[in-house]
């Protein structure tokens, strides 16, 4: 061969090794590029026996990567562990060439070659080429890892991405599930997918005593016999739950392994999600509840004002005047003025044991039973008997009212009265004596046992005064919580003799007022205040 | 509702539909692929992936589909996913699935597009 065949025949072989190296490179896999480079050089040196092995380490096995002729596997004898280039030629049996070549990784490939087409023995040129084809192999193996290392990596990249994605996701889909169980299942769900987790279970504890159990895939609960050869756990506590979240055998191409730093991290995060969701999920309840309360209130409220009387009698040769403030938007304080057919005039009020909805109905009940009973001109004795019962049954247990009425005959500033329970009623004399209405009985509905109720009869003069009023306005108290007092009440009253009877009561809630300074009002305020001009 | 995995098959025109029912794991994955390869050795090479009953994926279970996306892109065939269930469609987005495969809404659809 002369030296410009060898610079052609060189040429050659160097333009087949940079059109093959994209090729080898971008192999599906391991056995495609083994099959692939051994064409190649099967094609150059003129034979059909090329094989091509790999050994990982020192020591290991020969694996096959590629074989062309299945008898060549006897003679891998011949390829070394050498941490050079190590080639053996031979000048008869079913291998000629056996090159073993140290890779950078301290694994091996070894090429097992036969004889030529043309039974040749192989030249010193086919020697150079077979070098030659060696560095290809090198690099191209170099550059087939590394490509696959960066699809595993950009596997893994897009993986993570997923993970942040779906934990995000998964935190918004949870926020807006109103029931515990959805979010648990959803919760479940993405943390077994996300960690390539094989199972999942949650377990939710309420005093150490396990009340349910999720599993996701669902209905596939852990049989006692089902070893789990990874375990990652976590759990958290809300109120008197604790919900244990425990993921099961991370799954890998090559089996099952233990779960990561990552994976307990996410884990870690979803427990956190679940968490902030049922707080907000309790919040939202509890806001609803009370917007819902809210309204009752309101509603009730309204019903009370309308059993509050609009404005007051004109009652010739009398002044009067009313207040009611409650202290919630439901109180349980009433008082009322009824003109009857006869012409006298029912003054009533009322204080319910308790406030709000409960009070409020108790109130309308009195309310219709005064309306429906004023008018059958039944002794006042025997129409508290008859609305005691009505109020007994209307009432829980703990409710009743006290109340006071007087039916007056304005005429003759007679009063047909009745007490029962309520604080004791003031009128005071022309004398500027007081007198103090305590007779009646017990307040209506603690006692559904015919109680008898006892009346009194008075009479009002010309210039004498009566107070009806509630506790709220003995019992207001300061910041220091010392009450207003009955005394200080009764000194009021028997002192300030105002000639209007609006002045009284707006002077009264002013002193009521000073007295209390900052504090919230604790209990309504309800006072019905009358004079006799003529 | 989710149970263990399960998987049928079928064949319409020269079409092959899989039906997933299930957590599309290690298992799951593995399963769908053997039987891909069943029908590729048949020379089939329009697959029609219908997931109305499989709504959760781990990465495993991608990697399964992905050996047959790389096995139907030698063969010259396609893939379709029909039905899929949105949090499997962002998975498949974000995992750059759909650069190799397409989706459908139905699997019908799949077919008139295949």
């Amino acid at each position: 061969m002369d030296v410009q065949n060898i610079i052609d025949r060189l040429g050659l072989q160097v333009r087949d090794l940079q059109e093959n190296f994209n090729s080898l490179v971008n192999s599906k896999s391991l056995g495609i590029f083994g099959k692939q480079f051994c064409r190649i050089l099967s094609g150059t040196l003129l034979t059909t026996n090329v094989n091509l092995l790999l050994k990982n380490k020192k020591g290991g096995e020969w694996e096959e990567i590629y074989i062309s002729n299945p008898d060549c596997t006897n003679c891998k004898k011949h390829l070394s562990e050498n941490d050079f280039l190590d080639m053996k030629f031979f000048n008869e049996g079913k291998i000629r060439i056996a090159v073993t070549v140290p890779l950078v990784n301290e694994s091996f490939f070894g090429i097992l070659i036969g004889k030529r087409l043309d039974n040749e023995p192989y030249s010193e040129f086919d020697k150079i080429v077979i070098q030659m084809f060696i560095l290809l192999l090198d690099h191209t193996y170099q550059s087939f890892i590394n490509q696959k290392r960066e699809k595993d990596l950009n596997f893994q990249l897009n993986h993570r991405i997923l993970q942040l994605n779906s934990l995000i996701d998964t935190g918004i889909e949870v926020s807006k599930l109103q029931k515990s169980s959805s979010l648990l299942d959803l919760t479940l769900e993405r943390a077994t997918a996300l960690t390539n987790a094989s199972k999942g279970r949650l377990r939710i504890f309420e005093n150490e005593k396990i009340i349910s159990k999720i599993y996701f895939p669902k209905n596939t609960p852990l049989r006692n016999e089902e070893i789990k050869k990874s375990k990652l756990k976590t759990d958290v506590t809300f109120m008197q739950y604790r919900y244990e979240i425990t993921l099961y055998d991370k799954e890998s191409r090559s089996g099952i392994i233990d779960f990561d730093i990552t994976d307990e991290v996410l884990l870690n995060a979803f427990a956190r999600q679940v968490y902030t969701a049922m707080e907000n999920e309790f919040l939202h309840e509890e806001a609803l509840e009370k917007e819902s309360l809210q309204k009752e209130l309101s509603v009730a409220g309204d019903i009370q004002k309308k059993l509050l009387p609009e404005k007051m009698p004109e009652i010739k040769g009398y002044d009067i005047a009313g207040i009611n403030i409650p202290s919630k938007e439901v109180g349980g304080d009433y008082y009322q003025t009824m003109e009857l057919n006869d012409g006298r005039i029912a003054l009533i009020i009322g204080d319910v044991a308790g406030k709000g909805v409960p009070a409020a109905l108790l109130v309308s009940t009195l309310d219709a039973c005064l309306e429906a009973y004023l008018d059958v001109k039944l002794p006042l004795p025997e129409m508290a008997v008859k609305i005691n019962t009505i109020i007994y049954r209307a009432s829980p247990l703990d409710k009743y009212i006290t109340f006071f009425i007087a039916i007056l005959e304005p005429k003759t500033g007679e009063l047909d009265i009745i007490n029962a329970g309520h604080n004791p009623i003031f009128l005071l004399r022309k004398n500027n004596k007081l007198e103090k209405i305590n007779a009646g009985g017990v307040a209506l509905g603690m006692f559904d046992m015919g109680l008898p109720f006892e009346g009194q009869k008075l009479k009002i003069m010309k210039g004498e005064r009566l107070l009806l009023y509630t506790d709220g306005i003995p019992e207001a108290m300061n910041i220091n919580e010392e009450e207003y007092t009955d005394q200080r009440l009764e000194k009021y009253f028997m002192k300030k003799k105002p000639a209007k009877a609006l002045t009284f009561i707006n002077n009264i809630v002013k002193d009521v007022r000073k007295h209390s300074g900052d504090t919230p009002q604790s209990d309504d305020i309800t006072a019905l205040y009358l004079i006799r001009k003529l | 509702m989710v149970t263990e995995f399960s998987l049928s098959s079928e064949i319409k025109n020269d079409c092959v539909i899989l039906k997933p029912v299930g957590y599309i794991n290690n298992n799951g994955g593995e399963k769908i692929f053997k039987e891909y390869l069943s029908f590729a050795k048949k020379g089939m090479n329009k697959v029609i992936i219908d997931l109305s009953n499989s709504k959760v994926i781990n990465s495993i279970g991608i990697s399964f589909l992905i050996e047959i996306i790389d096995k139907l892109n030698d063969e010259k065939g396609k893939l379709f996913f029909a039905n899929t269930d949105p949090s499997i469609e962002k998975t498949f987005s974000i995992m750059g699935i759909y650069q190799f495969a397409q989706k459908a809404a139905t699997v019908e659809e799949a077919f008139k597009k295949i």
